[in-house]
């Protein structure tokens, strides 16, 4: 049931399907080895999201620089695809590459706050979980990222 | 919505990420070795060895282990040998009668972090609290009532190759026990002696306190903490 957000979060951090993979299994073992931990009444994707993270960032020490996200190439839309929600058609093929390659160029924090936040579209505890902070920091850290988008890539560009 | 972040949205649905594999697949494979309950593999060779030695030693009585030291703690009895005696290293976990809790034979302490045990059984005074299942446990909590005991009913036998700390644990007035690393023998009453993983001991009102089975001294002092 977790399987895929406990992989594209480990795939953010990590960047390789192959070391997310790892991760999020690794993550997984831990969170059932702990889950006398857990308590009961508890969100549990928070949790396990955090767990997920720690891994993740264990595994980065040392790693190579990681591979950027990709635009999947079928965007224009195949026979049979569901139409794109009206998010998805409201920004052109060329001002997405503008904004992933400015969003590359923020530090890796704010960054994995906007990706936590809009790519996997996490709340803001799940965010704060990931990121290892408080929900007020990970709230700001979102605000500088946008600002500094905002700045980067002006709306009207 | 404004628009950088409705922008933003839209730009997620486009990323390509991988297809997610089967974690669960991974998972499985990783467990047999490293979770599959108190005693993983490496322990049952270390016992298969330990027990080669004992029965050697068997045949030449003055070989046979000495005990080194020995001290109480609660209603423990701690002893340290040169060389482990054989145990059987497949001894099924036997903690006597499944019971109720409100069946036990005195008011059991509960955790407020681990919520209620999957099961609990008692034999006699003592009482053990299971998390887990009795073929995968994950953690075993046993509360022993008074400190009064013949001194040789609960016994734990530690090797040289075991490690042992004294550790202080905030909110408790007496020192606890951490025994950690290579396996240490438990001798319960009506019950076969067994190797037993990481754990630590401490003393709770009138009642001894055993937890086994936290893999790291911060876990265990941290559940240590949560029983009232």
């Amino acid at each position: 049931m977790h399987q895929a957000i406990a992989f594209r979060t480990a795939y953010l951090v990590v960047r390789s399907a192959e070391d997310a993979e790892e991760v999020a299994a690794d993550a997984f073992l831990k969170a059932y080895r702990a889950l006398g931990r857990f308590r009961r009444g508890k969100p549990f994707r928070p949790w396990l999201l955090t767990i997920v993270a720690n891994e993740a960032r264990n595994s980065l020490r040392g790693a190579a620089r990681r591979q950027a996200l990709a635009l999947r190439v079928a965007d224009q839309g195949r026979p049979g695809d569901a139409a794109p929600s009206p998010e998805a058609a409201a920004i052109g093929a060329e001002r997405r590459s503008r904004l992933l390659e400015a969003l590359d160029r923020l530090p890796d924090d704010q960054r994995l706050a906007v990706e936590c936040r809009f790519f996997l579209e996490l709340d803001e505890a799940e965010t704060a979980a990931v990121l290892g902070v408080r929900r007020g920091t990970a709230k700001s850290r979102l605000s500088r990222a946008l600002d500094r988008l905002r700045e980067e890539v002006p709306e009207d560009a | 919505m404004p628009d950088l972040e409705r922008e933003l949205r839209g730009l997620g649905e486009s990323i390509a990420f991988p297809p997610t594999p089967d974690l669960a697949a991974s998972v499985r494979a990783r467990l047999p070795e490293r979770t599959s309950s108190l005693w993983p593999r490496r322990l049952v060779l270390v016992a298969a060895v330990l027990g080669a030695a004992v029965v050697a030693g068997l045949a030449i009585p003055q070989a046979r282990s000495a005990i080194l030291r020995v001290f109480g703690i609660g209603a423990l009895r701690v002893e340290y040998v040169d060389k482990l005696p054989a145990v059987e290293p497949r001894a099924a976990l036997d903690l006597g009668p499944a019971i109720s809790a409100e069946h036990a034979p005195f008011r059991l302490l509960e955790s407020s972090l681990l919520g209620e045990p999957d099961g609990v059984y008692a034999s006699g005074n003592v009482v053990t609290q299971l998390y887990g299942s009795p073929d995968r446990v994950r953690l075993l909590v046993t509360q022993i009532s008074g400190h009064g005991l013949r001194s040789d009913v609960v016994k734990k036998v530690v090797g040289t190759t075991t490690n042992t700390d004294f550790v202080s644990i905030a909110g408790l007035s007496t020192q606890a026990l951490w025994i950690e690393g290579a396996p240490h023998i438990l001798s319960l009453p009506n019950a076969p002696d067994r190797l037993a993983a990481n754990t630590l001991i401490w003393i709770q009102g009138n009642r001894t306190m055993r937890l086994e089975g936290a893999e790291t001294l911060d876990e265990a002092v941290e559940i240590a903490q949560s029983f009232q």
